[in-house]
């Protein structure tokens, strides 16, 4: 740790034994590790029980922020700690969970002015979560805030997956020691399912020794292959469960990809379907299952759907082009039939929601039955938000002008505004200019601008 | 002052078009009171105006002395929450909610858009409905005492919000009437129709539209060459305020007038025209995607989805062969039925607009090979 700075950066997976490591130099050096704990969050009733006498809220990053700022002036000042500071390293392995924007440049800044004045070793364990979620806001921050922290000056260290071979040595001893028979075969599996996660690996193992008697039913030699290249983890009783991002999916849905014939399994339960209805086998599982992989909501699925589909069809297939519009036709009316309700049934809404998505995927893989060749397209996002932003504004502008242009008797209706007014004004084109347009238009529409800006972020972050 | 505005009637006696409603009306309030009312008929058909010439004759010039108000309402809704693990209901508790409302009032009226406060239009019709309808005006002869609220747009509200409305109109009918206005009857429940005197405003003719429009030319001093207030009539739609709209915009691109002068059209009309012609010329999923653009572009100017679906049914109808036109209307009525439904209007236009240019290619393949 000798000339950059006194803070190392320890970066990787979950379950890869960053904090472990950390733990275990401590020991071998012999020093104290003195860790940050996070206080108890305050949950919103009891704030609001709270405030009544008096009591400040304080969030988990004020608090933070407090302690980093302790530290960087007077060092380690517990009462708990004895001998020299030398002999204390300093651990935060539970950053504050950020969220938006400004919130996270605060972590940042308050991080970075630590690795800069620390005096005493520290360590900074940051996890990793999916990589491949990239549209994830907050992934991608934790990788800016590892890129500037390190430009700050501080050590980093980068865990990668523990390989399957690792994890099948470790298992292996876990089990000797613990006197346990289990099967090189399970070993294996176990390591393969787990997905580089050694700590999972091993709670996988522990399940799997609870029932001595019982051995699970083994999956054959192929099955075995196909864990790792079909993500196929669902028939076991352990192994992590694939997350996919909503692109991913969405990737799925679109492209489309199907058997380029009918396999055996699939003629012999098959129902006498006319020829129209027939579609070769999907090259992926179930749509419901890619659905609950993806946590997508129905509504931002079905939108994303509806931008993108016509890309993948053919040319010439308009009555695909047709069957898909109609089912996602579909899945927009199921999803607002629960809407105006005044209570909020939210388990009918929840089957409501995955049957509209299940309707809109399986819709749009049904529908294209005359898929493009797969080629590379950029998925877009859905334009309609845009268009629903800019209605909602000029909606907002004309009732504005609705009643100062027209010092009539009555209200204007927003159809009549729209359809009769604004097109005959426009040809009028006199008082209109003076009274309205010039001024307000020029603002409006740079402010509209930014409005759009901060929002695609917003709306982003939502997914 | 658009001559919309300025030539609008004031009183019953004056009104050009629908003479035998007016005295009607008039006979109707001659009592000085009035049951609730609901005026229905399309758009530009005059029902505003007689509802203001109605409100003059009970009231008097003072029913002309309006304001406009811009209100933020709270209305304080209670909530409540199902638990899955007990089969009970609790009241979770109550929340505030802003409600945005332009409101007109004059001393006897308030005139609102419920609808405009879209999915929260029940909240108007519960909570500021009954407070205003509950302020009795107090008058000295002890006479109409009554307040009288105009609501806009009621075939636009929400079931719930209407089912509001109902209770509303029974509780409150001592101290308030309500005039409901709406474009069709159809779009408003039975309950709250057969609580009121249905009156049907028809679209004015297409003579009594000229009429009018000689009537304001004469009243601004213009010539109008034979034939000419004719095809502005022919334009409009049977929409007098269109009509009265197209007339001024006329004046000022050309005067004097010629018979051969062009009449401009309403600009979302001519696009949803050229898409029509789009949809005919190619039936593609590439074409697909360019009419949804232009569709965006139309929804971004707040044309209604219901009044785009029927524009573009009408022009593609204009082009199509009649065996096709059964089929087409109906299959265009089935989405306006689910635009209705859903919430996303543009999933619905979409896949009418597909429905069609499957159809059609399916007919021009088979008739041309």
């Amino acid at each position: 740790m000798d000339g950059r700075s006194n803070v190392l950066l320890v970066a990787g997976p979950s379950g890869v034994g960053k904090t472990a490591t950390i733990h275990a130099i401590a020991l071998h050096l012999g020093v104290t590790i003195w860790e940050w704990t996070t206080p108890t969050p305050t949950v919103w009733p009891e704030h609001l029980h709270n405030s009544n006498s008096g009591l400040q809220y304080i969030s988990k990053l004020d608090e933070f922020e407090g302690f980093v700022e302790r530290v960087r002036k007077y060092g380690l000042t517990s009462p708990m700690l004895k001998g020299s500071q030398a002999s204390v390293i300093l651990l935060v392995d539970d950053l504050p969970v950020v969220n938006g924007r400004d919130v996270y440049g605060r972590l940042q800044r308050c991080l970075t002015l630590l690795v800069q004045l620390v005096r005493i070793p520290t360590a900074i364990v940051i996890t990793n979560y999916d990589k491949d979620d990239s549209a994830d806001l907050s992934t991608r921050c934790w990788e800016e805030l590892l890129v500037s922290l390190y430009s700050a000056g501080a050590c980093k260290v980068n865990f990668n997956p523990v390989t399957v071979n690792s994890i099948k040595k470790t298992l292996t001893t876990i089990c000797r020691k613990e006197q346990r028979e289990v099967d090189a075969g399970s070993i294996e599996l176990i390591a393969k399912a787990s997905g580089g996660d050694v700590r999972h690996a091993i709670n996988s193992l522990q399940y799997l020794c609870l029932k001595p008697h019982r051995r699970p039913i083994l999956p054959s030699k192929e099955r075995l292959d196909n864990v790792r290249c079909m993500d196929d983890v669902f028939s076991l009783p352990f192994g992590k469960d694939e997350t996919l991002s909503l692109f991913h999916a969405l990737g799925k849905f679109l492209h489309n990809k199907r058997e380029s014939e009918h396999t055996i399994a699939s003629v012999r339960d098959t129902f006498l379907l006319k020829e129209k209805f027939v579609r070769f086998p999907l090259k992926m599982d179930a749509p419901e299952v890619v659905l609950c992989q993806a946590h997508g909501q129905a509504r931002t699925l079905s939108e994303f759907l509806h931008e993108n589909v016509l890309d993948f069809l053919s040319e010439e297939a308009i009555d695909d082009a047709w069957l898909v519009a109609s089912y996602l036709s579909d899945a927009d009316f199921l999803l607002s039939s629960l809407n105006g309700h005044l209570s909020r049934d939210f388990g009918a809404e929840n089957i409501i929601q995955s049957a509209a998505a299940s309707v809109a995927a399986r819709g749009v893989l049904f529908g294209n039955a005359h898929p493009v060749p797969s080629r590379w397209h950029a998925i877009r996002r859905p334009k309609l938000w845009e268009v629903e932003q800019s209605s909602r504004r000029n909606k907002c502008q004309m009732f504005s002008q609705r009643s100062d242009l027209y010092n009539s008797l009555t209200i204007t209706d927003q159809i009549v505004m729209a359809t009769e007014f604004r097109p005959s004004l426009k040809w009028l084109g006199f008082r209109a200019s003076e009274s309205f347009q010039a001024d307000g238009m020029v603002e409006d529409s740079t402010c509209l601008h930014e409005n759009k800006l901060d929002l695609s972020d917003d709306e982003i972050e939502d997914w | 002052m658009l001559w919309v505005d300025k030539y609008r009637p004031k009183t019953l006696d004056k009104v050009i078009v629908h003479q035998d409603v007016a005295q009607n009306l008039q006979k109707l309030v001659s009592e000085g009171d009035c049951p609730h009312l609901l005026f229905y008929g399309p758009s530009g058909s005059g029902k505003k105006t007689l509802i203001m010439a109605l409100l003059r004759q009970i009231f008097g010039p003072s029913a002309d002395k309006v304001k406009v108000e811009n209100k933020i309402w709270k209305v304080d809704v209670s909530f409540s929450l199902n638990f899955f693990f007990f089969s009970f209901r609790m009241q979770a508790g109550t929340r505030t909610i802003d409600v945005e409302l332009t409101t007109l009032s004059s001393t006897h009226h308030v005139e609102l858009n419920p609808s405009d406060a879209g999915f929260q239009d029940r909240y108007v019709v519960q909570e500021i409905i009954k407070e205003m309808a509950k302020n009795r005006p107090i008058d000295t002869k002890g006479k109409k005492g009554f307040k009288v609220l105009v609501l806009n747009e009621v075939d636009k509200l929400s079931r719930e919000a209407q089912h509001s409305l109902r209770r509303t109109m029974e509780k409150y009918s001592a101290s308030c009437r309500l005039i409901l206005c709406s474009n069709s009857s159809s779009k408003v429940t039975e309950a709250v129709r057969s609580r009121c005197l249905n009156v049907r405003i028809n679209a004015p003719m297409e003579e009594e539209i000229v009429n009018v429009l000689e009537f304001i030319a004469k009243k601004e001093g213009l010539q109008i060459p034979q034939g000419f207030a004719a095809r502005i009539a022919e334009k409009s739609n049977r929409n007098l305020r269109r009509a009265v709209l197209t007339f001024e915009a006329c004046r000022v691109q050309q005067y004097p007038f010629t018979n051969n002068q062009a009449i401009p059209p309403m600009d979302w009309e001519q696009y949803v025209s050229e898409i029509a012609s789009d949809i005919m010329k190619e039936q593609s999923p590439k074409r697909l995607f360019e009419v949804r653009g232009k569709l965006y572009e139309l929804l971004t100017n707040c044309i209604p989805p219901e009044i785009i679906l029927k524009r573009l049914l009408f022009e593609l109808l204009k082009k199509l062969d009649s065996e096709l036109k059964h089929e087409v209307s109906n299959w265009a009525a089935h989405y306006e039925h689910r635009m209705r439904l859903g919430q996303k209007s543009i999933f619905h236009l979409e896949a009418f607009v597909a429905k069609f240019m499957s159809i059609y290619k399916s007919f021009l393949v088979s008739t041309f090979g």
